[in-house]
């Protein structure tokens, strides 16, 4: 049976699944140095392996409020098409093979939320984990765009101040 | 390492070839830029021809290396012509420099078909007019008129072999597979050649990919004696049988080994830097310096290590500063040994403007100023497509019609003008023409059109955004020089990522001037360290003018913008504070940093600078990070990414603070389109 293995992280209170072929390494947060200008999800960058890499914030990109960064606050570090981009999530640990079979595709699981982003949830035991689609969420496509300021329009709790993480 | 793997050994000789190939081509391109000006002279200038002669001639000996015969062929034909013309046979006429250049652009073609393993483009036409004008009838009997076939070549080879076998010579194969152990003794497939050369004549000489895939030099030789030393031959990785028939070697396997060839992995000759020896002759001056101050660390830490040693810390910092001495002059002869003159790319600009000229019924001028100007490999290689597109816009958009010229007045001939100079640690290349300017209604109403987003603003740096806006074109069908929707925007995002600035000046109906700043090496910059509170941010110091006390009672308001007096005028004020929405309170006075570039000026108000340093510049390459006012990132020891400001595109007025924006949007400062 195909077995695929995943990083599982949390994000405001669900579990999100990565494939782990698509994660260079996961680290601690230590410092994001802020940039102007950016979309608001890019909360600046962080050096991985020599290069300068953005460090997007996932709860912002999926319109949810901003929170501090705590000791669990963890970067996972994605590489798609030769391209890296570090993901602020608020916890990872998990490593864990997903069987195939367990896998549905979104359409017939969850109806009405905002499924751009993910590419299937699969069901461990009573664990429903949404798996992400890493392209689309680093897509910068105007569509993307406009939907994340909406979604900064909905949520004015995020704040306009750039952050500077700390542990 | 005594070895590397087989393909790099053919990757790497080849790269020779096509660095020479380059080279000679380079030369070539310079020498009819200067033949140019003998045109209509019954006698042309004999060195430039001289030269001329000697490139051809060594470009023929290097395509005949590499078995590629076409432009073996060509090259003697453009070499044909230009012996006639050192004895006075011919006067240099429009229509010879013509071929010529035609004859050059062709065989630079070849070289990169053969690099890409693509098919030959056809040279017999060029050929036969070189021939005609320098009345040569008959090709000699070394280059037969050979259209790309093998068969031809073989049949040529089997004439050859007939006449050489009826002078009474010997026939002899040798083989020869380049080694990198070989190489280090000097024995090349050049020596081999002229090894051989001193015995005879060299009647077809072919490369082979052998079944490990690495190369093999098939010469075939007529000689006038059989050398004695056959076995050193042997030792030195030449292997030497007779010749027996042309019909031995099986053509099938021939044409395959040809395409492997071409078809392999192998590097582009971009990567390839000659480099003068004096140069390297200084970094292992430097090198030899540190040994000797590592010899005297080891010295000093021994006696520290001794029971009861005592040792003066005066000398350790002594060594250390030497040792940082040679750190930083090494560091210097690497980036001296990156640096090429960018007449690399501009010697190739004249042929570009002919032909575009000719195409398009214009008269055109171009003049190179600078062409010494040095610049890192990298960037000049990165460079040359950005600059090819300029130049082609300029001829289809900006040169106008010799009658609209006379009808404004104007020289009927056009002047492009390409430029270029360094300042500081920079490199400013300008492109410009003395056309009808860019029509900046004509492209606003183009963009809306095809609904762009327009500023309120019509300054020359809302122009250049809008026409670098990808898929903005000023055309409805796409011509052959420029027109495709992409070039602008193409040039803009190469110039970004080389860390320079694209900057433009166009008035209508006088001319258009592109500037491009580039840096004059990727790696290195030096750099102020500064800080807004806990922000810490680095500007480039070949932009800061001079720093000075912020006087908060000096400030004044203009139209929203803050500005301070300097010297004799005002100098808008940006605050680094705003640019990264700090709002934590002041505990001190602050500095401005007056920066200023070709664009313009700024006071850049910052609580603290920190110091100097020189630092590595990192690229930021990812579209979600590559943001206006930023123009890399390097970091201070602590692993924490130090954001490097674009001082050009600050002081240029394109990005500007804007501290009075409506709440909600974090965009921390405007761009102005």
């Amino acid at each position: 049976m195909p077995t695929e293995t995943f990083v599982l992280f949390e994000l405001a209170g669900t579990t999100y699944g990565l494939p782990s072929r698509e994660v260079q390494h996961i680290e601690m947060l230590d410092h994001v140095t802020p940039v102007p200008n950016t979309i608001p999800s890019v909360e600046g960058v962080v050096f991985s392996r020599g290069q300068v890499i953005p460090a997007m914030n996932l709860r912002v990109r999926f319109g949810f409020p901003r929170e501090e960064h705590t000791l669990k606050t963890r970067l996972i570090v994605v590489q798609v098409h030769r391209r890296s981009v570090a993901l602020i999530v608020d916890a990872a640990r998990e490593f864990r093979p997903i069987p195939e079979t367990a896998i549905r595709p979104i359409e017939e699981t969850i109806a009405g939320i905002n499924n751009n982003y993910l590419c299937g949830v699969a069901q461990l035991g009573d664990r429903l984990i949404l798996l992400l689609n890493v392209d689309a969420v680093l897509n910068l496509g105007e569509a993307n765009r406009v939907a994340e300021s909406a979604a900064m329009a909905r949520t004015p709790s995020v704040s306009d101040q750039p952050v500077t993480a700390s542990v | 390492m005594s070895s590397g793997p087989p393909q790099d050994l053919g990757a790497d000789f080849l790269d020779d070839f096509y660095a020479e190939c380059d080279e000679h081509l380079t030369a070539i391109r310079h020498g009819l830029t200067s033949l140019d000006h003998s045109v209509g002279r019954a006698e042309p200038d004999a060195a430039v021809v001289e030269k001329l002669f000697r490139n051809f001639h060594s470009f023929k000996g290097n395509a005949a290396i590499v078995g590629l015969r076409p432009a073996e062929e060509l090259a003697h034909a453009a070499e044909d012509f230009l012996r006639q013309l050192s004895r006075g046979g011919a006067m240099v006429s429009t229509k010879g420099l013509d071929l010529l250049m035609s004859a050059t652009q062709r065989l630079e073609q070849m070289v990169a078909s053969h690099r890409a393993g693509e098919n030959l483009p056809n040279a017999t036409a060029l050929c036969d007019a070189l021939r005609e004008i320098s009345g040569t009838d008959a090709p000699p009997a070394t280059t037969q008129s050979v259209p790309a076939s093998e068969d031809s070549v073989q049949a040529t080879l089997e004439s050859k072999v007939e006449v050489a076998r009826a002078q009474g010579k010997t026939l002899w194969q040798f083989r020869f597979s380049p080694h990198r152990d070989l190489d280090l003794r000097g024995v090349n497939v050049n020596s081999v050649r002229q090894r051989i050369a001193r015995y005879g004549e060299i009647l077809q000489s072919t490369p082979h990919v052998d079944s490990a895939s690495s190369i093999v030099f098939e010469f075939i030789a007529a000689l006038n004696e059989t050398p004695a030393d056959l076995a050193a031959w042997e030792a030195d990785g030449i292997h030497v049988q007779p010749f027996e028939s042309v019909a031995r070697e099986p053509r099938p396997e021939q044409s395959d080994a040809s395409s492997d060839t071409a078809a392999g992995p192998f590097v582009a000759p971009s990567h390839v830097v000659r480099v003068d020896l004096s140069r390297l002759d200084e970094l292992m001056r430097i090198t030899g310096e540190m040994v000797i101050h590592r010899a005297r660390l080891d010295d000093q830490i021994s006696r520290l290590l001794r029971p009861g040693a005592q040792t003066d810390p005066r000398s350790l910092q002594e060594i250390s500063t030497a040792l940082a001495r040679d750190l930083r002059e090494l560091r210097e002869g690497i980036m001296r040994v990156r640096l090429v003159p960018v007449s690399e790319i501009f010697s190739r600009m004249p042929f570009v403007v002919r032909d575009l000229a000719r195409d398009s019924n214009k008269q055109i001028r171009l003049t190179l100023t600078g062409q010494q100007t040095e610049i890192d490999k990298y960037i000049v290689e990165r460079l040359k497509d950005p600059l090819l597109h300029l130049v082609r816009n300029c001829i289809s958009h900006g040169i106008e019609l010799p009658d609209e010229r006379t009808a404004a007045g104007k020289d009927l001939q056009a002047t492009i003008f390409l430029r270029a100079s360094t300042t500081g640690d920079s490199v400013l290349i300008e492109m410009g023409d003395d056309g009808r300017g860019i029509d900046a209604e004509f492209v606003v109403r183009r963009a809306v059109e095809q609904g762009l987003p327009i500023s309120s603003e019509l300054n020359p740096n809302a122009i250049l955004n809008l026409i670098c806006q990808p898929g903005f074109s000023t055309r409805s069908e796409t011509d052959r020089a420029a027109g495709r929707g992409v070039g602008m925007s193409v040039v803009q995002s190469v110039v970004r990522e080389l860390g320079g600035t694209l900057a433009l000046d166009s008035t209508p109906g006088k001319g258009t001037r592109f500037s491009l700043r580039l840096p004059l090496t990727l790696a290195i910059a030096d750099v102020f360290i500064v800080s807004a509170n806990e922000l810490i941010c680095a500007v480039p110091q070949s932009f800061v003018q001079e720093v000075l006390p912020l006087e908060p009672d000096a400030i004044r308001r203009i139209g929203g913008t803050e500005v301070i007096p300097y010297r004799d005028g005002i100098l808008p004020l940006f605050r680094l504070r705003d640019m990264f929405r700090i709002d934590a309170a002041l505990t001190s006075s602050q500095t401005v940093l007056v920066l200023r570039s070709e664009r313009g000026s700024i006071g850049l108000a910052v609580d603290r600078i920190h110091g100097q340093r020189e630092v590595v510049v990192r690229a930021i390459r990812d579209p979600l990070i590559q943001v206006p006012g930023v123009a890399g990132a390097t970091e201070l020891g602590d692993g924490r990414p130090v954001l490097i400001l674009d001082a050009a595109e600050l002081t240029s007025g394109v990005v500007r603070p804007n501290p009075g924006e409506t709440p909600g949007a974090r965009n921390t400062f405007a761009v102005a389109i």
